[in-house]
């Protein structure tokens, strides 16, 4: 038993080593330019990628003839499918110091203790500079024979492409001097060409008639698009130098523009360039011709070999390579009997490479075998004319072979119209279930419920009808409510009155009167606390009513016994007496007060 | 009620009631177009069908019958289409969406890739097996009860416990049905789809016959349309791709 684990522990150990074993380290080695001048500096570029995010620096052979700056590193990592790729690239600059040819060999990275190497690059060293052709030195020079402090410069690779073959133009900004901020570019105007920005370089010194520029480069594809003469325009850049002319200087010495980052604001135009386009040659097009220009290549992939009749298999063409990748047209599908084919998508996606446009164009098709057996999708052809060569040239994709099996399951009916090579379906279903014998419901078309005037006739009245209730409701209540409210609130103010009436008849031989008023204002107060008529109400039903109302008891006893003497006293005025008066005026108020307080509903 | 009410009342329900032919025309034409089915005669059947069709009539199962005719004709896109058009009206008929599933199942392509959206999904399936009237019905009876009772409160003083606790039932009822009601008839309606009838159907990436071709689409695939420009539809497929299609290859349900 343990012998048995210790075995796969090592075999385990092993495949772990061999799968550790797989992962190589990459290195690629480039220069930026392959000739430089004696005082011209060119930019060694060394890439490592691996799946390991921790490899280790490069080393780099001893170069007697360069002085060897390090200009850093940048490090990129992609996951694709799960897997981890890392790539670091170091870049060196390197300086002449002597003319000749130098081959730059052993570029190598050491990793789990094996050596990788680099493909030996070599860089030319001209005694003067090479891109210091003598027209470049001329435009360095202004009309005056001065040098000058900047200037722009338009080139391009070719003066006489092919019309859809790309023609790459540098614009090259040459600066002497110091400048402040970012120089602003006018893009220049390239009527009659498609054209793609291939981005800026990194600004490198380039020594003119013994004067140091700085020299900054942006590229472009341009793809014409007709034949003949045709133009690129002036670039501008608006950028703001260290004016020569007027410096001001402070007593002390400073350099108050440099310190301030003020200059002088200068427009700088490049040459216009013009070039003759050649149209495509007729010899030897093919006559499927459609126009795609560059160098492709083709691929197709189906997403599976062995299908059911029936089932779809996806067959991916990939054509990808440099050149107008929107101008790749559809590789032609001859018509098949044996499949039902549909177009079911397509995508391009553009990328730089280099100095070259080009990108993958992929077109998904999809092929619906008719029938059983092994099938052949034929080899599809791509044509295209290469510029480089001035040929015509025509791919073809391998044949696919699919194996189409007999799908299992219900056959279909004959009776169905689409079962021509025996479909067949998973349902226990062989046809479609039988007419229906019944009309059912006719329905006007198109009619729906909630439209027509009887459903909204329906809803809408019982809407009107409880808004009728709710007006009739409210109206009834304010007016009831109203008036109670509006008789309560005046009732103690014209009790009031009545009492200060009553006052003025404090006097013994006014007795009856008096009496007379205190009741009458007692029983008008009550009537109008309580919203009802003051006619014909007793001193019993006084009492009956406040009982109802739910009011103190000895409210009511006061009140009744009051309301009683003055009856009394109303028909035997003679036995009144003062005091009788002034206990009665008094009662009479305290009454009125206690129901005040009192709410009667 | 005043007699001009009266009148009225019964000028609307006539008037919501009537179809405008005789039923039994109708009916003897349905019997004639059924038989020239069972015969098989279904390019005739498919004519008699339309006619009456073209009457200003429908019916679930004279949509269904057009749409057995149409498969069997070997038109599968408009099978579908009518299909779909009989389910419309009732959704509940087990022999509508047996036949619509079994006509599918011979698209050519199959839609792969659908994300449906688990929400909608689920109200679709609550929705589903009503009929939009039978919903606008229900939501109505509750609309009216609702406002019954709201006139008992109000309208009448009534004041109780089971009264508020009623009318709050009802008001969530109500609610409910109403959004039933509402969703079912944006879904139905107000959405507009269609079905792909032509037996090639090219998808443009544009409203122009220069436009890129996207993808073929197969007779039978359903659409919704969601906007129009000249000849062309635009359109979105149920995995969600979108494209531009010739009005008269599709036919909208």
């Amino acid at each position: 038993m343990k012998v048995k684990l210790f075995i796969i522990f090592i075999i385990l150990n092993l495949s772990v080593s061999l799968v550790r074993a797989q992962d190589e380290v990459g290195i690629s080695v480039r220069l930026d330019r392959d000739t430089i001048g004696l005082d011209e500096q060119a930019v060694l570029e060394v890439v490592l990628s691996g799946t390991d995010q921790n490899l280790p620096a490069p080393q780099l052979p001893t170069l007697p003839m360069f002085e060897v700056y390090s200009q850093g590193r940048s490090s990129n990592i992609s996951i694709v499918n799960g897997q981890i790729n890392s790539s670091i690239s170091y870049r060196y600059m390197l300086l002449p110091s002597k003319s000749g040819v130098f081959p730059i060999d052993n570029i190598s990275v050491v990793y789990k203790n094996k050596r990788y190497k680099g493909e030996p690059v070599e860089l030319t060293v001209l005694d003067r500079g090479v891109a210091t052709s003598p027209q470049l030195e001329d435009s360095a020079v202004d009309t005056g024979g001065k040098s000058r402090d900047y200037f722009l410069q338009a080139v391009v690779d070719k003066k006489n492409p092919y019309v859809g073959e790309q023609v790459t133009l540098t614009l090259k900004f040459y600066i002497a001097v110091r400048y402040y901020g970012q120089p602003e570019l006018q893009e220049p105007s390239t009527t009659g060409f498609w054209t793609e920005v291939l981005g800026n370089s990194t600004p490198y010194f380039q020594k003119l008639n013994n004067r140091q520029y700085k020299v900054i480069e942006r590229k472009y594809a341009l793809f014409p698009t007709q034949t003949g003469e045709l133009t690129v325009g002036q670039a501008i850049i608006t950028t703001s130098v260290a004016s020569q002319t007027r410096r001001r200087r402070d007593p002390f010495g400073l350099d108050l523009d440099d310190f301030f980052g003020r200059g002088e604001e200068v427009t700088i135009r490049s040459n216009p360039v013009s070039l003759n386009v050649k149209p495509l040659p007729t010899e030897g097009r093919p006559a499927d011709f459609t126009g795609t220009i560059g160098n492709f290549g083709i691929v197709a992939t189906p997403d599976k070999t062995s299908v059911e009749v029936n089932q779809p298999v996806t067959v991916t063409i990939k054509i990808n390579g440099t050149g107008n990748i929107k101008s790749v047209a559809e590789p032609i599908i001859p018509d098949l009997s044996d499949f039902r084919i549909y177009k079911a998508s397509s995508n391009e996606k553009t990328a730089i490479l280099g100095e070259e446009m080009g990108g993958t164009k992929i077109y998904e098709e999809v092929f619906i075998p008719r029938k059983p057996g092994s099938l052949e999708i034929p080899s599809l052809g791509f044509n295209f004319f290469d510029p480089k060569s001035s040929r015509y040239r025509t791919l073809k994709t391998k044949p696919i072979t699919i194996n189409v099996r007999q799908a299992e399951g219900y056959a279909v009916s004959p009776d169905v119209p689409y079962g021509q090579s025996g479909v067949v379906i998973g349902k226990d279903a062989t046809d479609i279930r039988f007419i229906k014998t019944d009309i059912g419901e006719l329905t006007p078309q198109g009619r729906l419920v909630i439209l027509t005037p009887l459903y909204l006739f329906v809803n809408g009245l019982f809407v009107a009808v409880f808004a009728g209730l709710l007006v009739w409701r409210l109206r009834r209540e304010k007016l009831s409510g109203d008036i109670g409210y509006a008789r309560s609130r005046q009732a103690s103010k014209m009790a009031h009155k009545r009492l200060a009436r009553a006052r003025s008849l404090v006097r013994v031989d006014k007795a009856g009167k008096f009496y007379a008023e205190i009741s009458l204002a007692l029983l008008a107060y009550i009537a109008d606390k309580l919203n009802i008529s003051p006619h014909g109400l007793t001193s019993d039903r006084v009492v009956e009513l406040l009982q109802e109302k739910k009011a103190d008891e000895s409210l009511v006893r006061d009140t009744v016994n009051l309301l009683r003497q003055c009856d009394f006293a109303r028909f035997a005025p003679a036995s009144v007496k003062q005091a009788d008066i002034d206990r009665a005026l008094e009662e009479a108020r305290q009454i009125m007060v206690k129901m005040e307080g009192v709410r009667f509903v | 009620m005043s007699k001009p009410f009266l009148i009225t009342l019964s000028f609307l329900l006539i008037l919501s009631c009537s179809s405008g032919v005789p039923v039994a025309d109708i009916d003897s034409n349905f019997q004639q177009a059924n038989q020239l089915f069972q015969d098989k005669e279904y390019a005739q059947a498919i004519s008699s069908y339309q006619n009456i069709l073209d009457k200003g009539t429908e019916s679930a199962p004279l949509y269904f019958n057009l749409g057995n005719a149409y498969f069997k004709d070997g038109d599968l896109g408009r099978a579908i289409l009518y299909y779909l058009k009989a389910q419309r009206l009732d959704p509940s008929d087990n022999d509508i969406t047996a036949n619509l599933e079994f006509a599918r199942q011979f698209t050519s392509i199959q839609m792969e890739g659908v994300k449906l959206n688990p929400i909608s999904t689920f109200f679709e399936s609550l929705v589903g097996p009503y009929r939009l009237n039978t919903l606008a019905w229900l939501s109505s009876f509750f609309f009216i009860l609702f406002f019954i009772l709201l006139s008992l409160r109000y309208g009448f003083g009534f004041k109780n416990g089971p009264l508020r606790v009623g009318t709050t039932v009802v008001l969530i009822l109500l609610l409910v049905s109403s959004w039933m009601t509402s969703f079912k008839y944006r879904h139905d309606y107000l959405t507009q789809r269609a079905v792909i009838v032509a037996e090639e159907c090219p998808v443009y990436s544009g409203p122009y016959e220069q436009s890129d071709i996207e993808l073929e689409a197969a007779p039978g695939l359903v659409v919704e349309i969601l906007a129009e420009s000249g000849e062309y539809y635009n359109v979105l497929f149920e995995n969600k791709r979108r494209g531009w299609i010739k009005k008269d290859l599709i036919a909208a349900i």
